[in-house]
């Protein structure tokens, strides 16, 4: 596995120590295997890419470590425990994650819906929440301190009370990293974060994820934009009808005829088109 | 118009005991979409918890000492009944299609009330202790205790919910889980819990409800939560259901309707046999159906498509 020369992160301790392992992971729905033994090692201070044609089973293998579907085989591993087939406890473990169809509480504001996302990072019972013992107030104070921090980190925080719904696109995408965030997690997911955004927006996005990263946090992510993918993530893993067909960095990647085939459909003339990253970044809508 | 202010007043009393009970049907709902019919027992197993309490004490305990022990005993029957009512009726059903939980919810409901119709002695109607002094005046307006126990409750139970829901962590929790439970599951949320917190309140409300209702009528029978779960369903539905200050308004304007329509209705020329306290159910459904039909969402409800 090639761990490319990347400037060490600040905060993150021991970059380089396994953070999550998934060995083997097979989800079957009937006879259909959307995801057919997969093998993904993300180590701390990473950013990892996640590619693949429509209908590859990158989502059904986002799914399978955050605990929303149980994988028919195999197992995922967060910092060496075996993670619960529970969503709230792989939060709780350390793994937050975004939506490829954004997925905000939208009847909430933006500071409330962050403040959801710090719920396992809070303990404040119910009979001090309505006795209002000192415990619970520091406790929400802290928490909304935390989520404004992040919402200035995402730059939202001027929109904070703003129902979530009436946010536009791209501040969406950008909210649901903050409430993502707020659980403080170890690694995140993100699942497509600049499907339909401009340039300018995908660029901006970059610019955070590589902050996100020099925050401490290990970071996995789906793409279709494989310029996004390609600038940013130290090793990219590609699957294909469910198996994972190629890992390495983005030379690596990119120069595999295999992905090209996948991507391209079988070339009928040679290798030329590999050469170009452009060709990928086209291809995508 | 004679007796206004008297039957508005009556009417208030009827409506805040309606919507007391009405916040158990939307919360659940608003949660798990489902209709808790069986919601209208918990409400009779809180009455009868307190009178389980009140016979224990003996009679020569005073009633205002009783009275708090009553709540608790009361809240704490109910509570206990919606929680394992969940626990073993509902969440084996959580992923079924919504008539088997609403079937069983029905079935619940009929178990609940034979139970209690099985202890001896309460296959009638059993005799509720009551509160005293009274009646009081204000004005042309005259009430008892239980009156003014039942007003203070729904206001107080309807204050704490609106901060509870509003400004606590696990307020946030429960409206993130009716927004979308999946997400809210992977935002760290354990939504069995949450589940478990709607059902419990709506029960303890259900148990304040039921001993007003004990207080106010002076008896109790197994089959009390049939009816007035009924019209507190339809409160919930008149007001907006999934929204638990639509579940208070919703129960005023029921109470309100059938007060106002058993005292009004007989003097409308030619409806003088419709009025009468018999009819004054006919007459809240008769509103509930105008309110749907320019108002399907309910008084203070989302457009469905908001929920999605």
């Amino acid at each position: 596995m090639t761990t490319e020369t990347t400037t060490t992160p600040a905060a993150a301790p021991a970059a380089g120590t396994p953070l999550l392992e998934a060995r083997d992971v097979v989800m079957r729905f009937g006879g259909l295997t959307a995801v057919g033994g997969v093998d993904l090692t993300v180590n701390t201070g990473e950013i990892i890419g996640l590619i693949g044609p429509n209908g590859a089973g990158k989502t059904t293998f986002f799914n399978c470590l955050t605990g929303l579907y149980v994988p028919t085989e195999g197992q995922v591993r967060y910092q060496g425990q075996l993670l619960p087939p529970t969503p709230h406890k792989v939060t709780q473990a350390g793994m937050a994650r975004t939506f490829q169809n954004i997925r905000l509480f939208h009847n909430m504001t933006v500071l409330e819906n962050v403040l959801v996302g710090r719920h396992t990072r809070t303990k404040e019972g119910i009979v001090s929440a309505i006795l209002r013992g000192p415990g619970y107030r520091r406790e929400e104070a802290e928490s909304r301190a935390k989520a404004l921090e992040l919402l200035e980190f995402v730059g939202l925080a001027d929109k904070r009370d703003m129902l979530a719904r009436n946010l536009p696109y791209g501040e969406q995408r950008k909210l649901e990293i903050a409430r993502a965030m707020a659980s403080e997690p170890g690694l995140l997911l993100l699942d497509e974060p600049t499907a339909g955004m401009n340039p300018q927006e995908t660029r901006a996005t970059e610019e955070l994820v590589f902050a996100i990263r020099d925050r401490g946090m290990a970071v996995l992510v789906i793409e279709h934009d494989m310029r996004f993918i390609f600038n940013l993530c130290d090793r990219v893993a590609v699957l294909v009808q469910g198996k994972k067909l190629v890992e390495g960095d983005a030379q690596t990647v990119q120069s595999d005829e295999r992905v090209i085939a996948a991507y391209l459909g079988t070339p009928m003339d040679g290798a030329e088109a590999g050469t170009e990253s452009t060709t990928s970044t086209e291809e995508n809508q | 118009m004679h007796e206004l202010p008297q039957n508005l007043a009556n009417g208030l009393f009827l409506g805040a005991m309606y919507g007391l009970i009405a916040v158990g049907y939307t919360m659940v709902y608003g949660i798990i979409q489902l209709i808790n019919f069986a919601h209208g027992e918990i409400f009779m197993t809180g009455a009868f918890g307190a009178l389980a309490v009140y016979s224990k004490l003996g009679a020569n305990v005073s009633i205002w000492l009783a009275l708090p022990l009553m709540i608790v005993g009361g809240v704490a029957t109910a509570t206990l009944v919606a929680v394992l009512a969940e626990r073993f009726a509902y969440r084996p059903l959580r992923n079924a299609p919504r008539l088997a939980p609403l079937i069983t919810a029905i079935g619940l409901s009929i178990f609940l009330q034979q139970l209690v119709w099985g202890f001896p002695g309460n296959k009638s109607a059993r005799v509720f202790p009551q509160l005293p002094g009274g009646p009081f005046h204000l004005g042309s307006v005259v009430f008892q205790s239980a009156d003014i126990f039942v007003v203070v409750a729904a206001v107080l139970s309807t204050l704490f919910l609106a901060y509870f829901v509003r400004s606590t962590r696990t307020g946030r929790a429960m409206q993130a889980t009716a927004q979308d439970p999946d997400t809210a599951k992977l935002m760290g949320i354990d939504t069995d819990k949450v589940i478990v917190i709607a059902f419990a309140i709506g029960a303890v409300f259900a148990a304040i409800a039921g001993i007003s209702s004990g207080l106010r009528y002076g008896q109790i029978e197994y089959n009390m939560g049939f009816l007035n779960g009924l019209f507190a369903f339809t409160a919930a539905v008149l007001g907006g259901i999934g929204n638990i200050y639509g579940a208070m308004l919703g129960g005023l304007v029921l109470g309100l309707a059938q007060t106002l329509s058993a005292a009004y209705i007989q003097y409308i020329p030619g409806m003088s046999q419709f009025g009468s306290q018999d009819w004054s159910g006919v007459w809240a459904f008769v509103i509930l159906i105008l309110v749907l039909m320019f108002r399907p969402q309910g008084l203070l409800g989302e457009r469905v498509a908001d929920r999605a």
